[in-house]
């Protein structure tokens, strides 16, 4: 490294372009300290907000002594970046997943770790399991519960002789009225909640986005009539859009700018030390025939089908997130809540069982549905996001434009049906 | 070939000394193709491994079925032109290329107008004229990512304490969410604001080295014929003679507008995926070949055909302008 | 400077002349307004980057922050998570090695196709600008899967070698080779010196200020590349500026003045470079094939 350096900055041209060819070549990546000794594995995590956590994840790794686990924490746009490495053999060895999706396990790139499991299967809570197995095989242990819900402000709501609303047209009402010069009624994110929502206004309604046996779930004229109702939101300027951060980052709520507002169960801490008891939590309300809903989804540790010592990547994870219960526990409720993956970690959670946090447990228990079932595949994803956001903010026919996303969606189950 | 046959033709006549300039000529040219390689080979191998293999391997894979794969298998996943059918129907797609169009319909000239305008405005000053260049120019320094930032998250975020809402509140009007408004699409305005600051500066400058190679008895000779300082000598004399510099900015510009994809994917792209709207085609094909989805295939199909399209383009404005002819 | 052609003293008098100083003056202003609009950006990073969250978030606007904290900028380059400081140096790095070995291949390529007559030299040419048309994302997969394959991820070869071969860089400098005056060469010539050393003697130390010009929009291009590195350089030994930039944006939580504060440290760089070498890229700017 010095001497390339030092070439690089004194050298001539052409001494320097040699020196660059073959000298700085120097591997600034894998490899690390060697104090663990056996195989090398390299671990990636996305890059989470809460203080803490990354210090966290590399100390369970450097607690390992079979293997010498390196950490990449990765900022930015995880999924494409992980999507992209898992072509390659320089791409992790075990890495965590909002998926692994559908695609991923037909081609073959993640190795089944149904066996890892095996023994304790039933401790997984099914909601975040079920969208992490395929065919009966298992291929990403969740780590943590996500569970997303609404928040709200009782003195702003108090103050404008508003109830927590308990229907979506109570919802759709509540906004309204809590809605001044600065103050928005609610923020469901910068682009009017199409991505933070996803089906769950489907699933209020009664629907869902794709059955068990895979065919559309939202075939229905009632989805129109929901979806509808979303789009009033929008267009009774209810909604806060265009904050700096987005629906997963509590700041809009805590700076003032939205009486209430859809996150995650990850930003309660946050809430809590600022607002103190000046906040209640709701699912999201239900619309017509349906029940209040809300939307739990976990990443998973999966391991690559390009992992160099296959068996080296499966007992990492099998130690971390199935035999050690105490860094799973200190991992969902140390940095940002979250409930922990297994039955028997989330009753035991002291944390989990008092004020807001306990009755956001009972909304996961009772009205928590998969927000990322397996079919749902990306293409899904982006054309029903296109479709809603059509209907939210351009006041497009929802009868119309569901047809067109119902007609996509239905070619895309029958392509990954084959 | 034909200096070769001539030359033959030419020994067979007659002339001992021409056999001897023959012989003499072939070790000449061949000497010079060895060092024509020596000075261009480097760069050519470096284009062809790194630039030439990756675009024959997107052709290859656009012919195939290629979910989260580089290398399908020949016999099982071949659709031949399937994918071009699918994406040429696929109305997201189709859609991308009508924003691209509008996009630089409008991009382009804008961004001429105001680079040649500010050009003009500084060439005349007679003092602080590298004050102004450098405080015009010195947004070419600043990145994608880093302007987008302060796009998003200060100038035009839809609260309260962005700016443009500050000044909005001065005059007693609501805020409006820039970025999240498709009607009226104020996105745009952030959109082409954004490209305008970035790019202005660095024309501006083709355009000044442009202005000062212009003789200054052009303008002598129009003032004694009477012609009125401003528009006439503009029309008459400074835009004529600016003819190569504007042909090269109008160019550049085009294929920019074409490559458009950082400060749309800054801007608007959110954790959750890109809004339907302003989605031009990069960046389409960014979600669609590189998303998590990876249906290589099919973004490389429609990568080929984005392609196609721009030297399409490319070449018939460089034929419209001329540019051709001169290389020829 | 000849320009100043509108200055041109108008024979009919007065009238004209006041019309003509009218008409200056508000040419200042509208330079002087559009200066300031240019320059509101800068003003928001320092201004931003220098103020406490609540300040940034306060709805009543204040023109600069009541106290210009500079703790930002210290704990920028003290916070753990995000290796601040490896990030310039990578920057750095790259984008000089970048700098330099485009500049030598380009313009060897360059002259090779401006001066030395061979049959193909056109094809090559064409072949080298066609991939101007290429957008660099559509082969983007199969460029990153190459470089995998040669081990070369999170590696500063990786960071580099794929990024040298411009054909933008090419293009320009073969244009002003064809426009540089034969005489020197033939000069050289007849003393006896081949391609290799006319170029390295005569050439290049004759064509400062296009290598200045090209140089300058490499760097910029290297320092600002934002995609790239983020794929290739995957440990965190091996972000770059751009990709630290990134990693305050993340989905969760977003702090602001860390964000603006790092916004501001990454271009000081650049600004130096640009204020420094500004003559000299007008210079070869003006003499270059790109306006030619």
């Amino acid at each position: 490294m010095t001497i390339s350096r030092r070439r690089l900055l004194t050298g001539s041209t052409a001494t320097a372009a040699a020196g660059l060819l073959s000298a700085c070549g120097s591997n600034t990546g894998r490899g690390g300290s060697g104090s663990s000794g056996g195989p090398a594995l390299s671990h990636w995590y996305h890059q989470y907000g809460e203080p803490g956590t990354e210090q966290a994840v590399r100390r369970y790794a450097k607690a390992y002594d079979k293997a010498d686990v390196t950490v990449q924490w990765r900022p930015g746009d995880y999924d494409r970046q992980t999507a992209a490495a898992l072509l390659t053999e320089s791409g992790p060895d075990v890495f965590e997943a909002n998926g692994p999706n559908l695609d991923q396990i037909r081609g073959k790139q993640v190795l089944d770790l149904t066996e890892l499991i095996e023994d304790v299967k039933d401790d997984y809570n099914p909601a975040v399991l079920t969208p992490k197995t395929h065919e009966g095989r298992v291929y990403g242990i969740p780590q943590v519960i996500d569970m997303q819900l609404l928040y709200y402000r009782k003195s702003l709501l108090a103050d404008a002789k508003v109830d927590p609303p308990r229907t979506l047209d109570e919802l759709v009402d509540a906004a309204a009225k809590l809605t001044t010069r600065d103050v928005k009624g609610l923020f469901l994110g910068n682009d009017a909640g199409v991505g933070a929502l996803g089906g769950t206004p489907l699933q209020a309604a009664g629907l869902e986005l794709v059955t068990d046996d895979g065919e559309v779930g939202f075939d229905d004229p009632i989805a129109a009539r929901t979806l509808g109702k979303i789009h009033q939101l929008y267009a009774d300027k209810s909604l806060l859009l265009g904050a700096p951060s987005d629906w997963s980052d509590p700041a809009a709520f805590l700076q003032g700018l939205t009486a209430m507002q859809w996150s995650g169960l990850w930003a309660l801490p946050a809430v809590q030390k600022e607002l103190g008891d000046d906040f209640g939590v709701l699912p999201f309300p239900k619309d017509g025939a349906g029940s209040p809903s809300v939307p739990v989804g976990a990443y998973g540790a999966a391991v690559s089908a390009r992992a160099r010592d296959k068996d080296a990547a499966k007992a990492y994870v099998k130690w971390l997130w199935v035999q050690q219960t105490a860094y799973q526990e200190d991992f969902a409720l140390s940095y940002g809540f979250h409930i922990p993956a297994r039955i028997s970690l989330a009753k035991k959670a002291e944390k989990l069982k008092k004020g807001a946090a306990a009755d956001a447990v009972r909304f996961a228990t009772e009205s928590g549905f998969p927000a990322q079932p397996l079919l749902w595949t990306p293409r899904n994803q982006t054309v029903y996001q296109d479709g809603l956001s059509r209907i939210i903010k351009d006041g497009a026919d929802p009868d119309k434009e569901l047809k067109s996303v119902v007609r996509k969606v239905r070619a895309e189950l029958e392509r990954v049906a084959k | 070939m034909t200096a070769r046959t001539e030359a033959t033709a030419r020994t067979a006549a007659t002339a001992r000394s021409k056999v001897a300039a023959h012989t003499r000529e072939l070790p000449a040219r061949r000497h010079r193709a060895l060092w024509f390689w020596v000075f261009v080979g480097p760069f050519a191998l470096g284009l062809g491994v790194f630039t030439y293999i990756p675009l024959l391997w997107s052709v290859y894979l656009s012919f195939f079925d290629a979910h989260n794969t580089v290398t399908p298998d020949p016999a099982r996943d071949f659709v031949g032109f399937g994918n071009y059918a699918d994406m040429l129907a696929d109305g997201a797609f189709t859609d991308s290329l009508l924003t691209f169009v509008v996009f630089s319909l409008f991009i382009v000239p804008t961004t001429f107008g105001l680079s040649l305008a500010l050009a003009l405005m500084v060439n005349r000053l007679r003092r602080a004229q590298a004050f102004f260049r450098s405080v015009f120019f010195l947004p070419a320094a600043c990145s994608y990512v880093v302007a987008a930032l302060i796009w998003k998250m200060s100038i035009f975020n839809g609260v309260r304490f962005g700016l443009a809402n500050t000044l909005l509140g001065y005059v007693d009007a609501d805020s409006v969410a820039w970025l999240s408004t498709t009607d009226p699409p104020w996105y745009w305005l952030a959109i082409v604001t954004v490209r305008l600051w970035l790019q202005a500066g660095f024309f501006m400058i083709l355009f000044l080295a442009g202005l000062q190679r212009i003789n200054p008895q052009l303008y002598e000779a129009a003032a004694v014929d009477g012609a009125k300082p401003g528009w006439q000598v503009f029309r008459h004399i400074t835009f004529p003679q600016l003819r190569a510099t504007s042909v090269a900015v109008a160019l550049l510009l085009v294929i920019n507008a074409f490559q458009a994809f950082d400060e749309f994917y800054n801007l608007l792209a959110d954790s959750r995926g890109y809004p339907p709207y302003a989605r031009p085609p990069l960046v389409y094909l960014y979600y669609t070949a590189l998303g998590q989805g990876q249906n290589l295939g099919m973004g490389s199909a429609g990568a080929v055909i984005l392609a196609v399209i721009i030297a399409v383009v490319t070449i018939g404005q460089a034929r419209w302008f001329g540019l051709g002819r001169r290389e020829a | 400077m000849h320009g100043n052609p509108h200055g041109v003293r108008n024979p009919h008098g007065v009238r004209a002349d006041a019309s003509v100083r009218v008409g200056r003056a508000l040419r200042l202003a509208l330079l002087i307004a559009l200066a300031a609009l240019f320059l509101i950006p800068f003003y928001l990073l320092v201004r931003n980057g220098l103020a406490s969250e609540q300040e940034i978030t306060s709805p009543d606007w204040s023109f600069l922050p009541a106290e210009l904290r500079w703790s930002n900028v210290t704990e920028l380059f003290s916070d753990p998570s995000v290796p601040f400081s490896r990030s310039l140096l990578n920057s750095a790095l790259i984008a000089v090695a970048t700098t330099l070995g485009t500049l030598l291949l380009a313009s060897l390529a360059g002259y090779g196709l401006a001066r030395i007559p061979y049959r193909h030299a056109n094809k090559v040419f064409y072949a080298i600008l066609g991939t101007l048309m290429v957008p660099a994302a559509v082969t983007f997969v199969p460029s990153f899967v190459l470089v995998s394959t040669l081990g070369w991820v999170s590696t500063l070869r990786g960071l580099i070698v794929p990024t040298l071969f411009s054909a933008f860089a090419c293009f320009v400098f073969r244009q002003y080779f064809l426009g540089f005056p034969r005489e020197l060469e033939d000069a050289a010539r007849v003393d006896g010196l081949g391609y290799w050393r006319t170029y390295w003697r005569i050439v290049v130390p004759n064509t400062r200020p296009v290598f200045a010009a090209v140089g300058t929009i490499v760097f910029i291009g290297a320092w600002n590349s934002f995609l790239w590195p983020l794929v290739i350089g995957q440990d965190q030994g091996a972000w770059t500026v751009q990709v630290a930039l990134s990693s305050y944006t993340n989905a969760q939580v977003v702090r602001l003045h860390e964000l603006f504060v790092a916004a501001a440290v990454s271009i000081v760089p650049l600004l130096v470079a640009f204020l420094v070498f500004q003559r000299w890229i007008v210079a070869g700017v003006e003499r270059t094939g790109i306006s030619e």
